[in-house]
């Protein structure tokens, strides 16, 4: 407990050196800035900034992409208000309540109100993230292989419930991420499996490469296939955004249910900020006082979905960190910014000299909301003028940056040639309804899964029962069958939430 | 859910990837071969039983081509710009990252018609941010071109 203590509190003060602070205050902008651009989302963020975090210390990288992470979920609230469209897909539920309050000329206030509420959902987050996360953490200590192969096996599963449309497809886009890492060297052969005669395949393909491909060269693609249209202007406004005491006490409870909301969909594999912000938009309705208000421009209702979406983020960090189980596209990304620092997600993060980077980057996170707050409340006016940014610019912006930072990982071209081949795969894929972060969760847990597998099976001679002998393999099982149905789960709260 | 015709493709993309990659591991050591083969067979079969998906949805609701993501679809367009990409990187090894970065800059957006200023604005700002972040910061170093080296 003691030594907890003493982790948390050197964490704060680790977070507080003047190149963490910058890269808060650089993480949050840069976030803001894509969270507020229509059609750019924050995976594909993070993921086009993962580069710029390689010469950085692991704690300050990890906080500059939790930054973008936070900044641009609250970001997709700005052009959602001003322009009636979401920056971001978590922001679709603030766009209903949020644009009316422009349109009666409160649009300061709404997006006051989004700020504020971003802020706490975002603050008490963390405290979940503080006190499961170790717990967790612990528990995945036990872990022998058989136990990391299962946990693997659970984590492909979610891909069925990261799947949009149809359960089989996504499971196709996770088996083919599974073939994909296959390419490399065997881990327990030493053989060269599937590399085309380049050496810089042998360590598999480069998740970062694949992440920017998948994520980033593929919006630019998708962006490259529509006409270009100029968006709305952006609403001028000059009422306050500061929110009255009373103001602030009409909200407080939607934020504290919303915050619930949003950290059990964070925590749970599959689901992610698009459905909390209906949730928590919709809670915020049912228990709300000025019902009548809704659909009209409620604030209740802009602070009930933005504290859902932002209480997200602490949320979704903690299957990541503790068990090495991204739950949705932004932690499989930020999972690639641990793996490109040399760390290895999961229990060993809260172990020995590794535990005090965690702790800094907890601390960091925490402090990255007041950051958020700060600059949102600042910044709004100016960020406003950027949702306009045309896409016929962010093309060739978002290509160039895609090009640099895949060669940045190792200065190859052939990282820039297979950033490119994942973009287009990534392309398709979202055409033709796959799933790109099943892909990419496959691309991980592959290697993971693989060495689980093949070290069980030579513990025991070969004999499959060693995968079935703990308790703890049966609990992951029933996970495992738990991750297949939940899409259909997801679908009918998803489907509830819109309806209603 | 009616079928989807695309989904044709993608099915037959599947296997073909499945056979690839089926072909290249039987030129693997017997020990080698066994988890490579288990993941082409998981494959396989899922793509198999989204056939099965895809027959019982056409006798059940019918098809449909499945081309309602492509109905916003600007060919010339695309093309173009992909082929811009293309070239751009084809002729990075020769020019250089910012020459041909400034070239490849210029002619997208001279083709998707934005105004000069803003052109101009836009250059600057990324390979300004490129510049300070990757060569000062990072000390990558970017292809400087052999016409120039």
């Amino acid at each position: 407990m003691i030594e907890t203590l003493s982790l948390m509190a050197g964490g704060f003060v680790s977070a507080l050196y003047p190149v963490n602070i910058l890269a808060m205050i650089a993480g949050v902008t840069i976030g803001i800035v894509i969270g507020c651009l229509p059609g750019l989302s924050a995976a594909m963020g993070v993921a086009l900034l993962l580069p710029m975090t390689f010469s950085m210390e692991a704690s300050t990288g990890m906080i500059m992409l939790g930054a973008i992470y936070c900044g641009a979920i609250f970001g997709g609230s700005i052009s959602a208000i001003l322009i009636h469209t979401p920056g971001t897909p978590a922001s679709a539920a603030t766009a209903i309540e949020g644009y009316q309050m422009t349109l009666k000329g409160q649009a300061g206030k709404a997006l006051g109100t989004a700020c504020i509420a971003s802020f706490f959902g975002g603050l008490l987050s963390c405290i979940s993230l503080y006190f499961f996360a170790p717990v967790l953490g612990q528990l995945a200590m036990k872990f022998g292989s058989p136990e990391y192969f299962w946990l693997s096996i659970f984590g492909l599963t979610i891909i069925a419930g990261v799947s949009s449309k149809s359960m089989v497809k996504g499971l196709m886009s996770g088996a083919l991420g599974l073939l994909l890492s296959t390419i490399g060297m065997d881990p327990m052969q030493g053989v060269k499996r599937f590399m085309f005669g380049q050496s810089s395949l042998y360590e598999g393909i480069n998740v970062t490469c694949a992440l920017i491909g998948l994520f980033s060269m593929s919006q630019a693609l998708i962006l490259a296939e529509a006409k270009i249209r100029q968006r709305a202007k952006a609403a001028k406004f000059n009422d306050r955004m500061m929110l009255t005491k009373d103001e602030l006490k009409t909200i407080a409870p939607t934020i504290g249910r919303s915050w619930i909301i949003g950290n059990l969909v964070g925590i749970l594999p599959g689901a992610g900020a698009s459905i909390a912000c209906f949730m928590g938009y919709n809670t915020a309705r049912q228990f709300s006082k000025n019902k009548e208000l809704f659909g009209h421009g409620s604030y209740e209702g802009v602070a009930g979905s933005e504290a859902a979406n932002n209480a997200v983020t602490g949320g979704s960090l903690i299957p990541m960190l503790t068990l090495g189980i991204p739950g949705e596209s932004v932690t499989a990304v930020l999972m690639g910014g641990l793996i490109i620092q040399g760390l290895t997600p999961g229990p060993n993060l809260f172990v020995g000299e590794t535990a005090k980077m965690t702790y800094t980057f907890f601390a960091g996170f925490v402090l990255i909301q007041f950051f958020m707050l700060g600059i949102g409340l600042l910044g709004c006016r100016g960020f406003a003028h950027i949702a306009r940014l045309s896409d016929a610019i962010l093309i060739p912006s978002v290509t160039i940056l895609c090009v640099v930072g895949s060669f940045a990982i190792h200065q190859n071209f052939v990282d820039v040639v297979i950033m490119l081949i994942f973009g287009v795969i990534g392309w398709l894929a979202r055409k033709f309804g796959l799933n790109n972060a099943a892909i990419v969760l496959a691309l991980i847990l592959g290697p993971i899964g693989e060495k689980g597998l093949r070290r069980s099976l030579l513990l025991s001679g070969g004999d499959p029962r060693i995968l079935f002998s703990t308790p703890v393999c049966w609990v992951l099982i029933a996970l495992c069958v738990l991750g297949i149905l939940s899409p259909i789960l997801m679908d009918r709260m998803a489907g509830k939430e819109i309806e209603s | 859910m009616k079928m989807k015709k695309t989904d044709i493709g993608v099915c037959l993309v599947m296997y073909g990837v499945c056979a690839f990659f089926l072909y290249m591991t039987l030129q693997l050591p017997k020990a080698a071969q066994i988890y490579p083969l288990c993941v082409i067979a998981l494959l396989a079969a899922l793509t198999t039983l989204h056939v099965f998906n895809m027959i019982r949805a056409a006798i059940k609701e019918g098809v449909e081509s499945g081309l309602d993501d492509f109905k916003d679809f600007v060919p010339s367009q695309f093309f173009t710009l992909f082929a811009m990409i293309l070239i751009y990187l084809a002729v990075m090894p020769y020019l250089g990252f910012y020459v041909a970065s400034v070239l490849f800059m210029s002619a997208s957006l001279i083709f998707l018609r934005v105004k000069l200023w803003q052109a101009v604005l836009a250059e600057i700002a990324i390979i300004a941010l490129v510049y300070c972040a990757f060569t000062l910061f990072l000390e990558v170093r970017l292809p400087a071109g052999i016409l120039f080296e």
